[in-house]
């Protein structure tokens, strides 16, 4: 395969390296984002030699080449593109910025649970051993000195489990890692009584003397009904994952706010007390009694679905199209939940298994059946990868692309949930799936038993049903184009002297991305470029209007603290002559962030064959040590884009 | 101190991609570079004041060069001026 022609293709196909925002690989795929996804033609991306398979999901264009071959891909990519090797999560964050809410909270579980699988796994694997070994009583393991060692060393994570996500959540929030163990660490501090003997009265009595928790009442007696104000329970947090994620997202917000407001010289003094001080109050009153509560409906409306086998049923079946969105992500965030409870196993993975366990039967069976040599040399080795528990090769490469084969492993994973629910299989840790779950899992022949029923029906009603055609069938789109939503405007009620925020709505592209040389090279100074989604430009600080270009395609501001800014709207628009702008502002006028400055009609410009990326440069460049590189990707107007150092 | 008038015949003006091009020119050089229109005058170098002055086509403005290097940056500027503005 020649590497260097196949990612020339893409380059071009994707519209060429004007329509990139920036690359990255996995394991499998070139992940990419593009300013204009309607220049990408996808059909002819699919026709590369080398290119398996071509979808949308999570903000990004992926392209899947294979385990191998991709990096290299990748290397030529970078090089014809010549833009900088991204890491995955630059990536991941540009096309973060694309998403809806609900997809980015949903996104920042699984940012927080995924980095601690190697702790869960490791005690998980351990405790699964140890337990296994335990129930042989011709070894007489229980009890002996090992068995209670191993046990102790392997419950340590799941007991301190807070204090694991603490440090987690800190670094996915920004805040700093050490005040978040310290409030990790808080919420599992042995003067309280341990989260789970919150039901236990012999536990309650012996730490406190009475048969109930003892509060304290921080603001003396003020009731509110039954409720006494700012009353704090006395009990851990131990048993709870979501909490602490909330408050450690408390954290970081109040911590960031106030590194922007305390002198340097007084920060540490200030900083973390504060922040710590005031996450705790709020944690203790509020965040830890609603979040948990929260998070005990959440999990025992979990538990409930896939422990009775006709909501198992219903969860397999859908399971797959929960992966295909992206949501999957967050299912780590139930299983930790289920191990930290007391006694708490993952009923969750073996309905997981089953799911994917049938994309691996479904893709064998495409394998098997499938007379193309291509098809067949991405469906073994994607079963093979499904069989261990990674199945996106399996269901974007293959059963998505055919469609019968991923209806056929939803069946295959539905049987499979309602026989592991009704066989109560249940597993140590979480993280892993199919034939590595057999570590972790309580009831071994019972698993393989689970396996052989999903991967087998999803199977053998692939091979009965799905009939390869002569030429492909039309390909479905796994995941609906997100729609562009307007982002909303965001209105700010204090500004930084040093920011330049987004002067309107669009895509925020790094300067050397404008297709301009004069822009890009910085020749004017530095900055970035934005596409405009809306025909206004707002004021990007407070400040005075410089000058009001006559044809009103470009405005100079200067802000109240020396930032001279050169907003030019689309590029060689001067050619236009004042046609389809209007100014709003004249030289010499007052703004502040967010007034109007002038308008523009964003469909007749680009009908006028005017591209109009619109560069936003401080023109003074020289006069600071640096401008700081843009946050790339879509930008709601006032939002910050950039800040000076001087 | 050197100093030369020029005619303006870009048919859109000093814009800003060349007060960009000159700003960059005019650094090569150690002289100060001050770009005249009736009474307002501005730096070379300044980007944004240069824009400011909205210098259109057929309009003269007056280049004056001043520095120790100014035999050698006047005629360079100067020819920058006719091929790009």
């Amino acid at each position: 395969m020649d590497y260097r022609k196949c990612a020339s293709e893409i380059l071009t196909e994707i519209g060429g390296k004007e329509n990139l925002v920036s690359a990255a690989h996995c394991a499998t795929r070139l992940r990419l984002v593009i300013a204009d996804n309607a220049k990408a033609s996808k059909e002819r991306l699919e026709e590369i030699d080398g290119v398996r398979g071509v979808f949308e999901a999570a903000g990004q264009l992926q392209i899947i080449i294979g385990t191998g071959t991709v990096n290299k891909v990748y290397d030529e990519f970078i090089d014809l593109a010549g833009v900088a090797a991204a890491s995955k999560d630059d990536v991941k964050q540009a096309a973060a910025a694309k998403q809806p809410m609900w997809k980015r909270a949903i996104k920042t579980v699984g940012d927080v649970f995924v980095p601690i699988l190697p702790a869960i796994v490791a005690s998980g694997l351990l405790m699964g051993i140890v337990e296994a070994l335990g129930k042989i009583e011709s070894l007489h393991f229980e009890g002996t000195a090992w068995y209670q060692f191993l046990d102790m060393m392997s419950a340590t994570a799941f007991a301190f489990l807070p204090v694991i996500v603490a440090i987690s959540a800190a670094k996915v929030f920004g805040a700093n890692i050490y005040l978040g163990a310290v409030l990790g660490l808080m919420m599992v501090h042995p003067s309280l009584l341990n989260g789970w003997n919150v039901g236990s009265e012999d536990a309650i009595m012996s730490m406190f003397g009475t048969t109930s928790i003892p509060t304290w009442n921080l603001f003396g007696n003020i009731k509110v009904g039954g409720y006494v104000l700012g009353s704090i329970s006395r009990h851990g947090y131990q048993g709870h994952v979501i909490p602490i994620v909330i408050a450690v997202w408390v954290l970081a917000k109040i911590e960031k706010w106030l590194h922007k407001k305390v002198p340097e010289m007084l920060d540490l003094f200030v900083v973390p007390i504060t922040s710590i001080f005031l996450t705790s109050l709020v944690t203790f009153m509020a965040i830890g009694p609603v979040f948990s509560l929260l998070e005990n409906y959440v999990l025992d409306g979990a538990k409930f679905l896939i422990t009775n086998p006709f909501g198992a049923i219903v969860i397999g079946a859908l399971y797959p199209v929960t992966v295909v969105m992206g949501l999957h992500h967050m299912y780590n965030g139930i299983e930790s939940g289920m191990l930290a409870q007391a006694g708490g196993f993952n009923t969750w993975m073996p309905v997981a298994t089953a799911a994917n366990f049938a994309q691996a039967g479904s893709s064998l069976a495409v394998g098997i059946k499938s007379k193309n040599a291509k098809t067949k040399s991405v469906a073994i080795p994607a079963a093979l990868s499904a069989s261990l528990g990674i199945t996106e090769p399996a269901i974007f490469g293959i059963n998505l692309r055919y469609m019968k084969p991923f209806v056929c492993a939803m069946i295959g994973a539905a049987v499979g949930g309602g026989f592991a629910a009704f066989a109560g299989l249940k597993a140590t840790a979480y993280g892993v799936t199919g034939f590595p779950g057999f570590l972790i899992i309580t009831n071994i022949p019972l698993y393989a038993l689970l396996l052989l029923i999903s991967g087998g029906v999803a199977f053998i009603l692939t091979l009965i049903l799905w009939t390869e055609e002569k030429k492909d069938e039309p390909k479905k789109e796994p995941v609906k184009k997100e729609e562009t939503k307007k982002v909303e405007e965001v209105v700010k009620a204090e500004t930084d002297a040093d920011t330049v925020y987004a002067p309107c709505n669009g895509e925020v592209i790094p300067l050397d991305q404008v297709p301009d040389e004069t822009f890009a090279s910085g020749a004017l100074g530095n900055g970035c470029g934005i596409v405009p989604a809306e025909g206004v430009v707002k004021a990007p600080f407070n400040g005075t209007v410089t000058m009001v270009f006559d044809t009103g395609h470009a405005i100079g501001l200067m802000s109240d603290d020396g930032i001279e800014l050169l907003i030019h709207v689309g590029i060689n628009t001067v050619e236009l002559g004042g046609n389809h702008y209007e100014k709003l502002v004249a030289d010499g006028d007052k703004v502040a962030v967010g007034t109007p400055l002038l308008k523009f009609d964003m469909e007749a410009i680009k009908a006028a064959g005017y591209d109009i990326t619109t560069p936003v440069i401080v023109t003074n460049t020289d006069d600071f040590k640096a401008v700081g590189a843009p946050e790339v990707g879509k930008k709601a107007a006032g939002s910050a884009l950039y800040k000076v150092t001087r | 101190m050197i100093k030369f008038e020029y005619v303006i015949t870009d048919a859109v003006g000093i814009h800003a991609r060349p007060a960009g091009a000159l700003a960059k020119k005019v650094k090569e050089y150690q002289s100060k570079v001050v770009i005249g229109k009736g009474d307002k005058s501005a730096e070379a170098q300044k980007l944004m004041a240069v824009m400011a002055l909205g210098v259109k086509c057929g309009e003269t403005i007056t280049v004056t060069v001043e520095g120790e290097d100014e035999a050698d940056a006047a005629p360079a500027i100067q020819a920058f001026f006719k091929e790009n503005l």
